[in-house]
This record gives C-alpha cells, structure tokens and sequence, in this order.
C-alpha cells in the first residue's frame, strides 16, 4: 500500500502564446520507485525540459498531478515547494548554471547556505561531494577556470550536497565531448549506485541512455 | 534531516521495472504503455484525480480584508498617536521639545510597523495594495476635512489651522504619507524575516551573494568618494584621463600585437556608482543646508536670547508690580530659575538736535542685568556703570556734529543721568557717549494748558551692540531709580525678567515661577511666546527646505529603483538557478534589498561624511557676508548630530523602500523562464 516515491498522474502543461496553445505534454502518467536511474530520451521539442521542471516544481502543470509519497506537491504553498527544492531535489542543467563569481566549494555550499545550516556544516558537505565527485584538488577555482566536465562536476556536487532523494538531470552531457560526457555518466550511475538516489536523466545521447536501467521516451508531449 | 534509508546498491533491477503491482485503478504505470486510448485533450482518462485543478499551488488572495483593517488602524492610529505621544512626553513627563518630538515620532512609527507587521503576516505576503488603499481613504478623509470648515475646528488641528487650509491640507496629507510609510515599512520587514512561514531574519548567504552582485571593492568606493569629493568635474575629468590612458595603451599593446586588454566597467557597477553618487549628493546638500539654515536660527535665538530674558514675570491689568524684591526672591528660589532682575518698560520718544526716534526705554537695576541678559557684555562704547556714576561719562571733547547742529547743547558741562542706547539708535540720533539726548515720555506733568509731554535731558554713558537690527535701533536703557523718578512711578516695576537653565524648558520653569508667586495677578511669558512668529516662520520655513531638498534624494532612489531592475534583469538565469535549489521569494527578495540598502547606506556616509567635511569647513574657514544686509559677518552653521542622524535615517529609509518593487519582481521570477533564457 505505500506509495511510489514519484506517481504522476495525467500531467499536461500548455503554453498560451500569443495567439495559438502549445500543447507540450499531454497526459503524463508515471511511476518511479526510490532509487531507481531513469533515462529519458526523445525528439528536440518533446517536452522533456518540461516535464522535469514540472518533476521539479520549476513550473506549475496546467492539468495532472505530481505526487511524492502520495502527497500532491502542488497542493503547497510556494514557500514549501522552495524547501522542498531545497531539501528534496537536486538539479543539473545542461549549461551547468554555476555561479560565476563564487568558487567551486562556494558553489556547492549554497544549497546547504540557502537552508541556513551552519556554514561550517555546508562547507564539509560540499568539499566531500567535490571531493566526492574528483574536485578535491579544485575547491578554490571559480567556474571560468575549469573545464567543462569539471563544471559539470561541480554542478553535480552541487545538486547533491544536501543528500536530495531525487536527481534531476537535464541534458548533463549535451554540451560536453564524448570521453567527458561517459565519464559524467559513470559518475551519475555510481552516485545512484552508491548514494540510493533516484535520479531522472534526459539525454540526447541514445548509447549512453542504453546503458541506464530504465528508459522512457517522449515523444510529442506523450510517453511512447 | 533527509536520513534517508540506506538503499542497496541494487535496489533498482534493470529488468524488472516496466510493469509494478500498484494499489491505483489501472493508471498505464511504466512507459510505452499510454496509447490512443484516449481522445485528444480529454482528461487523463481512470485516474481519480479531478481534472482542471491540481495545477497551481494556493497562492495567497491578493487583497486581504483584515491585513486593510489593520493597515487603516496603523495610518490612522499612527496619525492619532503622534500628537497625543508627543503631549504626553512634552507636558507630562516635561522633556525637551526636540526630545519630545522624536520621541514621538518614534512611537507613531513604532505603532504603524508593528500593524504593518501584522498585517504582512496575516495576508502573507506584502500588504501593499492595502497601504495604497489605505492612503486613498486617508487622501479622502483629508479632502472631506477641507471641504466642510466644520470639521477642522478639532483642538489638535489649531496650530495647523492658523497658517491656512493648504498647510492643513498639506500637513495631513504628509502625516497621512509618513504613516502609511512607517506601515508598508513595517509590513515588508515582517514579510522578509517571516515571508518563509517561520522565522529567519538571516541573511548571510544573501549578503553573500549581493556582493557579487554589487562587487564594489574598497578601490572602486574610494575613487568614487575622489570623484564626488572634489565635486564631480575635477574628478571625472581625472577618471576620462585615465580610461584615455589606458586606451592608448591598449592601443600600443595591440600594434605590437601582445594580449593587453583593460578592464572595462560593467554597466550594473557604472549604475551602482552613480546611484551611490546620488544618494551621497542628496544626503551631502540636506545636511549642509539644514546646518546652514540651523545656524541662522541658532545665531537668531542666540541675540533673541541674549538680549532679551528667557521669560518675564508680569501683573494683571493696571496694578504696579510693587513687591518685586520679596517677588524676585521667590523666583529665583524656584528651581531651573538662574537670574532674575526687575525692570520698567516705556515708550519713549529720543531726541538729539533735530534728530528724532521713538525708542522702547528700559529702566534696568544695574547689579542683577547682568544675571538675565547680555547687556554687559554687548556693550561696545562707554560703559555701563556710568549710568549710576553719571559724573564720570567723558564729555565730548569737539562735537563732529558741529555743522550739522547750528544750536549747540546748552549747559554740556552739567552732570545728567545716563543712558545707554543701540548701535543704530546712536547712529540715526547721531550721538556718541558723552552726547546729550532728549528723552521725551507722552505721559508727562499737568501743565497750565492740561497734560503735556515730560522732556528731560539724558546723557549717553553707553552704545550697545547686540547683532540684532530690531534691537540695536529700537533700545535705551537707563537706571531702575531713575527711570522710576522720570516716569513718576514710585517703586514699582513693569516685571520681572527671568533666565532659566535650560532655555528649552523656560515653558515650564515660567509655569512654576507664577505657582510659586501664588498665580493672580502674576502671569508669565516665555521667549517662545514672545517671539512665536519668527520661530515657527523658521520651522516651517525649515520643514520646506528639508522636503524640497529631500527630493533629491528621492530623485536618488529612483536610481536605485534603476538599477536594480538592471541587476535583476541581468542576474535573471542566476535567480532561476537559486530559486531550483530552493531559494524561497523572501530570501531571493532579501538579496536584492540588501544590495539596495548597501547602496544607499554607503551613499548616505559618503554623504554625511561630506556634509560634517563642508559644515566644518563653513564653520572654520568661514564664508563672509555682507553685515549691512545680513547683519552677521559670516555664514553661520550649526552642527546637531540630530538632523545628521535624521538625513540619514531618511536616506536609507528611502533606499530601503526602494528596493521593494526590484525585489519583489526578481523574487517573482519564475524559475523555468530564467533557466530557458540560455
């Protein structure tokens, strides 16, 4: 009788432009067990930014539901769905998204620092994920002065630094060369290995989404 | 937290995951099983979710009825509260007026925050629509008092009411702004520090990350505070040379083709700049002209003052004062009295040759005077005590006014009581000491013909300077006795002339002196009341100035406003990213107000720092004026910590308000859009 960790439940989002509706998912249903590694693969367009920022509650579904646990988490206040972001999920995104004027540690220390645990505490989180993730050597490098796996990296440690149950990565390898990117990929699978963390991956890379447990592909708004 | 139980490594099996046993109707579970089975755009076809709602998260309403309830009770009990406060501090508990004042002022905004405080946490979220609405209804109120004159006969509105219905409209309507202010104040920091839904007044990480925003190192405040400092052109003059430099040298790098670029100043930082620049103009020009205008008024009491006592113990009607030794006595046994002294008060016409003035004439006692007013100490020719030694006032050895006064004084050598005139009394009678005046009271002897003018022949034993126009042409003085026998008015007294401790406190001091004397026929005058007029024409003419230079630094706020929709705009992807990992709106709200309030509180020091540097300047350096205008040789001013201390509260109020709108919209930013702007 428990819960899935995640159950969506017909999950559609529509974009009114200007003077036509864009229909970008329609009618999602979906289960994922804790610690699972999902890959999810489709066309350019199909809706798979989408539906991970709806998983992440970066954006509000315009019809379905989201469940963790059983609970809605669009039924909460948009201070909850912050600490639940905070505390519950981990993003990667494509382009990294570092903080250019912060070091690498800064970096990775900022989710614990946005929850105001000590600073001390998100500083020994943060330096075990880089370290974690093969940054040991690098805390101090602000984002300019690493590679672009190295910033990926860092992105990830920064997703990962307060231990969130659920990892949600949007194209982690799309900007990055092959080596780097299978490098990035063994990382994400030994961490969910490792760590139980059920993670969501969108990849435009079909060798690499082969690799990983399960795969879901979107195509056209719909799970096919 | 997030204890989560150790999963095993193998948790997920990669074989056996499409299909799991769930408890839910029949949802297509797993992937590649959601087919056609239903139309398109109908609603997700068995799951028992009700279709349509479930997308949104419950957002508060936008107007809450009880945070308005609350708001009107801030601005209007604010409003109510500031008057009765400062009775209450001023009368009761007899504090100084200024102390008074701030004190409550400090109450009417302390009640207005804390309302606004509560009402940003019942409507969870900032209560401003229903502050605006609050200032509407208030605007009304104010206009409803302007139309019916019925109205404005309340007791708090008189003082108001004597200057005009503009000032009343105006004073009301800026009272009415203030508390509305203080509320919406109140109202955002509650919603900072409690926007969360607990409390976290915290801000580091904000700070942390409004430095990178701002990046104003020590070099970039300096060079700032040089550019300011030397008064903008010298500076940027400097600064243009400089970049011209280094362009050249760019240049000259790029020929021989090495790699030389110079740093070029972001466009947020060029923005911080200048509205630091602003603020600290603005704050520099309201302390400067408020000290100016400060020492003018204290230049003004202190003649006033000087001059004249601090507070004057009269009688009812016609009786004399005949009592006023034991009287003076009794006053100067009442505490925070420091001196008193009796005099005579007449009216008088002075007359030397042909020249002819009409003067006030004092009778004063010689040995107390000096306890009460400046007089001694203003005297620049002759000296005092000749008036009670008249025998010893040198004569004039040639009269310069020789030709100008055919008929010369009969009888020069005779000894005649002296008198001591102003500066530009002596000048118009065209006397010096030892010169004889004419002293003419309308109130003379019954003559054959019926009453007719008493003239007697006084000469001058003194000329005093008190730096007061009105005073130096309008005073004489003579002896207590003598102007007793020349007026005819046996041993009494006009009143008595009181100096009191602490010139603010005369007010009350003068009530006690009356208490003490047993009330009727005494009453008695303080030098506010006696010169009610010009002070209050110096507050309000104070006030304006405050306000219209205040402006300013409005003007500055509006470019903070500027600039950190700048900021927000370029650190959208970067708010996306924060809000992802779970930066909630108070905390994302609190980056960009911190940034605001960094800005305007360096601008504010730059601008006080400035203002102390120009006042001790005018103060030491000195600016002359001309005296036959302005009747003080150089610009005065007058450093009170107090009006520093108000600029800035002012400024950074107004950098603080300012920031609301930019933070509130980067705060508003959704996440998805910053991220999708790449």
């Amino acid at each position: 009788m428990t819960a899935p960790f995640v159950r969506i439940e017909g999950l559609a989002k529509t974009y009114l432009m200007a003077d036509r509706r864009l229909e970008v998912l329609r009618g999602l249903d979906l289960e994922i067990a804790e610690g699972e590694l999902v890959a999810l693969t489709g066309p350019s367009g199909a809706g798979k930014s989408t539906f991970l920022h709806l998983l992440g509650t970066l954006d509000v579904p315009t019809r379905g539901r989201v469940r963790f646990d059983g609970e809605d988490v669009f039924e909460r206040t948009e201070e909850e769905l912050a600490a639940f972001r905070n505390g519950t999920v981990g993003f990667v995104f494509q382009s990294h998204h570092l903080l250019p004027e912060f070091t690498a540690l800064e970096n990775a220390m900022m989710p614990g620092l946005i929850r105001r645990i000590p600073r001390s505490d998100a500083r020994r989180r943060a330096s075990e994920m880089l370290e974690r993730v093969g940054l040991g050597d690098r805390l101090e490098h602000r984002p300019g002065e690493l590679s672009g796996g190295e910033q990926q990296r860092v992105a990830l440690a920064r997703a990962l630094s307060l231990s969130p149950r659920l990892l949600l990565a949007d194209e982690p390898t799309g900007n990055l060369d092959p080596q780097t990117a299978d490098g990035i990929h063994a990382l994400l699978v030994d961490l969910n290995r490792s760590l139980g963390i059920t993670a969501v991956v969108v990849t435009h890379n079909e060798r690499l989404a082969q690799a990983l447990p399960r795969r879901l592909r979107l195509v056209a708004g719909r799970l096919a | 937290m997030s204890e989560r139980q150790p999963q095993p490594s193998t948790a997920p099996p990669a074989s056996v995951h499409p299909e799991r046993p769930s408890t839910s109707p029949p949802v297509p579970g797993g992937y590649a099983q959601d087919e056609r089975s239903e139309s398109k755009g109908a609603p997700p076809p068995p799951s028992a979710a009700p279709p349509g709602p479930g997308a949104g998260h419950p957002a508060p309403p936008v107007f809450s009825p009880a945070a308005f309830v609350l708001v009107v009770i801030g601005v209007l009990g604010a409003i109510g509260v500031a008057p009765l406060a400062a009775a209450f501090f001023g009368d009761r508990l007899a504090l100084g007026p200024g102390v008074a004042a701030a004190l409550a002022a400090v109450a009417a905004a302390g009640f207005a925050g804390a309302l606004g405080a509560t009402a940003a946490l019942v409507s969870r979220r900032l209560a401003f629509y229903e502050v605006a609405a609050a200032t509407l209804l208030w605007a009304a109120l104010v206009a409803l008092v302007a139309a019916a004159p019925g109205l404005r006969s309340v007791r708090a509105l008189a003082p108001l009411e004597a200057q005009g219905t503009l000032v009343v409209v105006l004073g009301l309507l800026g009272g009415g702004i203030l508390a509305a202010t203080a509320v919406f104040a109140g109202s955002t920091l509650a919603y900072l520090v409690t926007g969360t839904g607990r409390l976290d007044a915290s801000i580091s990480y904000e700070l942390f990350v409004a430095r990178s925003h701002l990046r104003l190192s020590p070099r970039t405040v300096a060079a700032l505070f040089g550019i300011v400092v030397t008064g903008l052109v010298p500076g940027l003059l400097v600064a243009l040379g400089w970049s011209l430099v280094r362009d050249a040298r760019e240049r000259r790098a790029y020929r021989r083709g090495e790699l030389f670029r110079r740093g070029r100043m972001p466009a947020t930082l060029l923005m911080t700049l200048i509205s630091i620049g602003g603020v600290a103009i603005g704050v520099w020009a309201l302390t400067v002209v408020l000290s100016v205008m400060s020492g003018f008024e204290a230049d003004l009491k202190r003649k006033i003052l000087g001059h004249n006592a601090h507070g004057m113990v009269l009688t009812y009607g016609q009786d004399g004062f005949d009592d006023w030794r034991g009287a003076r006595q009794k006053a100067l046994g009442v505490s925070g009295v420091a001196g008193a002294t009796p005099f005579l008060y007449n009216e008088v016409m002075l007359s030397a040759g042909q020249n002819l003035t009409g003067a006030i004439l004092k009778g004063i006692d010689l040995d107390t005077v000096g306890t009460v007013t400046d007089l001694p100490r203003n005297v620049e020719d002759g000296q005092l005590g000749w008036l009670r030694t008249p025998e010893k006032v040198p004569r004039p050895a040639h009269d310069p006014d020789a030709l100008s006064t055919p008929a010369p004084q009969p009888r020069t050598d005779r000894t005649l009581p002296g008198i001591v005139v102003g500066r530009e009394l002596a000048r118009s009678l065209r006397v010096f000491v030892g010169d004889q005046v004419n002293v003419v009271s309308p109130f003379g002897d019954l003559g054959p013909a019926g009453p007719q003018p008493k003239s007697r022949p006084f000469r001058v034993a003194a000329i005093f300077y008190s730096g007061m126009y009105e005073y130096d042409s309008k005073f004489a003085y003579m002896d207590l006795g003598e102007a007793q026998r020349f007026f005819g008015t046996g041993d009494t007294i006009t009143g008595l002339e009181l100096r009191v401790g602490d010139v603010d406190m005369a007010r009350a001091v003068m009530g006690r002196v009356v208490f003490a004397l047993g009330g009727w026929p005494y009453r008695a005058k303080d030098w506010g009341e006696l010169n009610r007029s010009l002070f209050s024409a110096l507050q309000m003419e104070k006030v304006v100035m405050a306000v219209i230079l205040g402006f300013i630094v409005l003007v500055a706020s509006f470019i903070i406003v500027a600039t950190l929709i700048m900021l927000v705009l370029e650190k959208t992807r970067e708010i996306a990213v924060l809000k992802s990992m779970g930066a909630g709106v108070p905390s994302v709200m609190k980056i960009f107000v911190a940034e605001g309030v960094v800005i305007g509180a360096v601008g504010t020091a730059f601008g006080l720092i400035l203002g102390y540097g120009s006042c001790l300047l005018i103060d030491r350096v000195g600016i002359p004026l001309d005296p036959e205008v302005y009747y003080i040789s150089n610009l005065p001013v007058l450093i009170e910590p107090a009006q520093f201390g108000l600029a800035a509260l002012g400024a950074l109020l107004l950098s603080y308000l300012a920031t609301i709108y930019p933070a509130t919209k980067a705060a508003r930013l959704r996440p998805v859009d910053g991220l999708r702007a790449d």
